[in-house]
């Protein structure tokens, strides 16, 4: 039955998170065996290990799950509004702007705003200057692509200006902003990333017969009695705050809004917009990428943004550059 | 501009040398700026003062030694991508077609990046590198475009432009990361400015620059056949292969030393070919004899820009060409051109 | 600090030395406690610390200078390792990350009895680092001629060596008299003009006159002056552009550079027709300075490091 086939991945893609979470809690400069790992979740371990495992590993671990949902969520649903696989915000400009305006913040220009905010703010902006530009087409279309294009370009130099226009330190204090990384998380944002999310997501699982419908024409999802205005709009605005919310914990990490709903696409019944499991797949993308950025170089650290963009472009590439097996808009 | 078969008819219509002269006049306005405006205590009117011969030593030194090197290599980096853009648009019929957003910049970058990390110091390799790295990335561009369906999607073109620009930067930062003393290095050659580059740099791209000018008075006439269709240009006595081939070789000549001058400048190849055309019409002889003033213009107007919104300090050129250069993609998605050129 | 965090520290002391098996007498060391004022409040240290851990290049300088036993320290800003001029008394020392991010499992693994941090610690991570052992972060404001002083006197407390830094800082002190000296015998009192900067291929980063080895020159009777071109509160300008060299015009410029050796950084500034036309450059008095030590560092053995580089640049003028 299909909807078997959907609870199976899911389950297998819990099975995958759950192990990719358990490796990377035992991997680090301390070394804690699996076992002593899992004693210490818990709760059976010494003062140190318990130290390392349940506040130092598991609170970067807890910010990599749900950022790395986040992203992927916000992509599946962009993804769906726009009809196009290839529109994930960090295509189209939002994470750009979003870390513009978390930039902003940290470096103390322009409102004095917590840096998630400014993200958030960052986030909505780019989408609704995208959205005034791309006119009555609104999210389908190139149009809406490619104005996201050049608002990434125009806040990803604004970004420069910025980092080159204040005293080092506090350029360097903006720096993972730029990258992307899971090591200057704060925990206050990773506190309001897991509320947004669990917030997000049930709203989105209310919607998902209306969002199921958009995958057809107009026509018909009206026909079957979706409200298009209203579910494009939350489904965006949704899309949007995952984004700003999930920038404002790890900064623009690229291409798990894109990878993550692939795999899920991929592994899903056809005809279902598959939030659960692009929101597994990129938590577990998520916490991969980062132990490869921790361990590759040890003890030097590369950014889990430059490990995704290494592994996830080839892939991009690939799909951009096959021959087209169907329409992309 | 959309009805590209019938060139002739549209620009019967239009003036052209009339543009053609402006332009050549704003770009002597513009030098005019370069030489006069600086961040530095030389004001205008010294150095106009020092440019009629009775300034002061301070002032002659800064408008010979400093503002008139970058003044010649912001020319020659405007003149450079200004032609690319026009070439590359013209040959793959996609008015997004610029070599910044598809990637080979970057891939120029980063080939001078690998070189500097490698050991090479001098003007000659580092351009050498450049131009290998963009007629690696032209290639590659090329290649996409003979991909069946993506030739005629020009925002997908663009997407796996942009998605190569992300692989290669992340690249880039990878190199840097791992050699701290070459980070620096890098990050000069790589950060998009024409402040303080060695003449030596001018004087290793010249042959490139030359034989790529030639190379475009060669195809020219082949390419303004191709945009009435291959078909006809073949029946005209072209080799479209060939001349796609000669294209791909000068983009590349052009975009690497551009790179190697100025560092990747996004966007000019695309505001440059931009404003000529809507001058010259469809007929690329007349964009390219348009581009030749306006490219050169519009790189050394961002250029004193530049040096003015922060002075004493300066902006990086390649920030103030991405904020000239954005709203001018926004324009033309605005403008619903996008289909065919 | 509440009660609960504190005990909770010391069953992690006890068990770190539970875990090295080795002698560490932290009950005896009970008895011989102080509170030192750090700019989180003050905190208790424990007798002699000897597992110090600095996560700061001022840090890991004063706590060679007092011989005290650094077993962890961050890496300097530009480098891979901790800077030049102290490596070969740091010895085989564990590294613990950079400046600007700390690797905190790394530093629980050296084992430290004391932490010693940068000024510019935030609360989280500081509050992170509590939790290992006792964690200094300086409350002496920055971009003072005395800060290393002040400095050196605050770590020193801490590590129980305040004996020793005071015989360290008599010493600095004769010598900068030494080098002061030397600079009002060789040098006319019109010429000891000077300017300090980093050179980049861009242009020059001016440094601020309250710098570190800034305030050194001075104290040996250079007059340093940065013409307004830093902002208050920073350590140095933005890349100035080249036609602003003339501003940094004085009798001596003193080169820093991060990346290479000194021939190389001038003989890279020399091809800048605006530096080879400046006064310094054609009187052949530029020195080109290690910009580790005159740039990143602080603290004691830096001080005294310096002073030996101005001593043999005024050493080899030609009178």
């Amino acid at each position: 039955m299909p909807d078997k086939r959907n609870t199976l991945v899911n389950t297998a893609l819990l099975g995958l998170l759950v192990l990719a979470t358990i490796i990377s809690l035992a991997t680090g400069t301390v070394q804690v065996s699996l076992f002593d790992t899992l004693r210490a979740l818990a709760g059976h371990a010494d003062p140190m290990t318990d130290f390392v495992i349940n506040e130092l590993r598991l609170s970067r671990v807890n910010a990599g799950l749900l950022s790395g949902a986040a992203l992927a969520m916000a992509g599946c649903l962009m993804q769906t509004l726009a009809r196009n696989r290839l529109a994930t915000p960090g295509i189209i400009g939002i994470d750009n702007a979003a870390t513009a305006f978390a930039v902003a913040s940290v470096v103390g220009v322009g409102l004095s705003l917590a840096p998630s905010a400014m993200a958030l703010a960052g986030a909505a902006a780019a989408t609704a200057i995208a959205f005034g530009l791309a006119g009555a087409n609104g999210t389908r279309g190139y149009r809406f692509i490619v104005a996201g294009i050049g608002i990434g370009a125009i806040a990803g130099a604004v970004t420069q200006v910025m980092l080159s226009r204040v005293a080092i330190d506090a350029a360097n204090a903006a720096y993972p902003w730029t990258v992307g990384s899971l090591n200057a998380r704060s925990g206050q944002s990773v506190l309001v990333l897991g509320i947004g999310l669990a917030a997000g997501y049930l709203v989105l699982m209310s919607l998902s017969r209306a969002l199921n419908t958009l995958q057809f024409t107009d026509a018909v999802a009206i026909a079957l009695g979706t409200r298009l205005k209203a579910t494009r709009i939350i489904g965006l605005g949704l899309s949007v705050m995952l984004t700003g919310l999930a920038v404002s914990v790890c900064g623009p990490v690229g291409l798990i809004a894109l990878l993550a709903p692939e795999l899920a696409r991929a592994l899903c019944r056809p005809g279902k917009v598959p939030l659960t499991a692009a929101a597994l797949a990129g938590a577990s993308f998520m916490l991969v990428a980062d132990l490869l950025g921790r361990t590759l170089f040890a003890p030097l650290e590369i950014p889990v943004g430059i490990i995704t963009a290494i592994v996830g472009s080839p892939y991009l590439l690939w799909i951009l550059l096959r021959p087209s097996p169907r329409s992309l808009t | 501009m959309l009805n590209a078969l019938s060139p002739t008819s549209v620009v019967a219509s239009r003036a052209f040398f009339p543009p053609l002269l402006a332009a050549g006049f704003l770009l002597l306005l513009v030098v005019l700026a370069s030489l006069l405006y600086g961040a530095g205590p030389v004001s205008a009117s010294d150095a106009m003062a020092a440019l009629m011969a009775n300034g002061t030593e301070e002032a002659w030194f800064v408008v010979t030694e400093l503002r008139l090197p970058r003044t010649i290599i912001a020319l020659i980096t405007g003149l450079a991508l200004g032609l690319a853009g026009a070439l590359l648009q013209s040959m793959t019929r996609n008015p997004l077609a610029e070599p910044g957003l598809l990637g080979v910049s970057a891939g120029s970058g980063f080939a001078v990046a690998l070189a500097i990390l490698l050991g090479a110091t001098t003007a000659t390799l580092t351009t050498l590198s450049a131009q290998l790295g963009a007629l690696a990335g032209c290639a590659l561009v090329i290649a996409a475009t003979r991909v069946q369906g993506l030739g005629n999607d020009p925002v997908r073109l663009v997407l796996a432009g942009a998605t190569m620009t992300g692989l290669l930067l992340a690249l880039t930062s990878m190199l840097m990361l791992m050699d701290q003393r070459a980070a620096d290095e890098i990050r000069f050659w790589i950060t998009g400015s024409v402040a303080g580059k060695p003449l030596s740099m001018l004087w290793a791209t010249l042959p490139s620059i030359t034989l790529a000018l030639v190379l475009i008075a060669i195809v020219a006439r082949p390419l303004a056949a191709m945009a009435l269709g291959e078909k006809a240009a073949v029946g005209l006595g072209h080799h479209p292969g060939r001349i796609r081939f000669l294209i791909t070789f000068t983009v590349a000549l052009l975009v690497g030393s551009a790179t190697a001058l100025a560092g990747p400048l996004i966007f000019v190849g695309l505001v440059v070919p931009f404003i000529a055309r809507a001058f010259s019409g469809p007929d690329i002889r007349k964009t390219l004899w348009l581009c030749v003033p306006v490219g050169p213009a519009v790189v050394l107007g961002a250029d004193v820009l530049s040096r003015l919104i922060a002075a004493p300090a300066e902006m990086p050129l390649g920030v103030v060409t991405a904020l000239i250069g954005a709203p001018v993609l926004l324009a033309i998605v605005r403008a619903g051109r996008m289909p065919s050129l | 600090m509440t009660c609960r965090t504190h005990a909770l520290k010391q069953t992690l002391l006890r068990s770190i030395a539970a875990l090295t098996l080795s002698t560490m007498g932290v009950g005896a060391s009970l008895a011989d406690s102080r509170s030192v004022e750090t700019a989180y409040g003050p905190v208790t240290v424990n007798g002699q610390p000897e597992r110090v851990v600095t996560l700061y290049e001022g840090a890991l300088d004063t706590t060679l200078a007092v011989d005290a036993n650094p077993v962890g320290a961050v890496i300097t800003r530009g480098g891979s390792d901790v800077a030049d001029y102290i490596k070969s008394r740091a010895g085989d020392i564990a590294i613990v990350g950079a400046p600007a991010e700390t690797n905190i499992e790394a530093v629980i693994s050296v084992r430290p009895d004391l932490i010693l941090a940068a000024p510019r610690t935030n609360e989280q991570q500081y509050q992170l680092l509590s939790r290992i052992a006792p964690v200094i972060v300086s409350d002496v404001p920055m971009f003072q001629p005395d800060s290393w002083e002040r400095e050196t006197r605050l770590f020193a407390k801490a590590l129980g060596k305040e004996e020793a830094a005071e015989r360290v800082i008599a010493k600095v002190e004769s010598r900068i008299g030494e080098v002061a000296a030397l600079v009002a015998a060789r040098i006319p009192e019109a010429q000891r003009d000077a300017t300090l900067v980093r050179w980049m291929p861009q242009g020059p980063l001016v440094m601020a006159e309250g710098l570190f080895s800034a305030s050194i020159l001075q104290a040996v009777g250079f007059r340093i002056d940065d013409n307004d071109l830093v902002k208050e509160g920073r350590p140095h300008s933005e890349p100035l552009s080249l036609e602003n060299l003339s501003s940094m015009d004085q009798s001596w410029v003193f080169l820093a550079t991060l990346n290479e050796d000194g021939d190389k950084a001038l003989e890279a500034a020399r091809q800048s027709p605006a530096f080879a036309r400046l006064d310094a450059v054609e009187h052949d008095r530029v020195i080109t300075v290690s910009g580790q030590l005159w740039t990143s560092a602080t603290g004691p053995l830096a001080v005294l490091a310096i002073l030996d580089d101005i001593e043999a640049a005024v050493t080899a003028i030609q009178p």
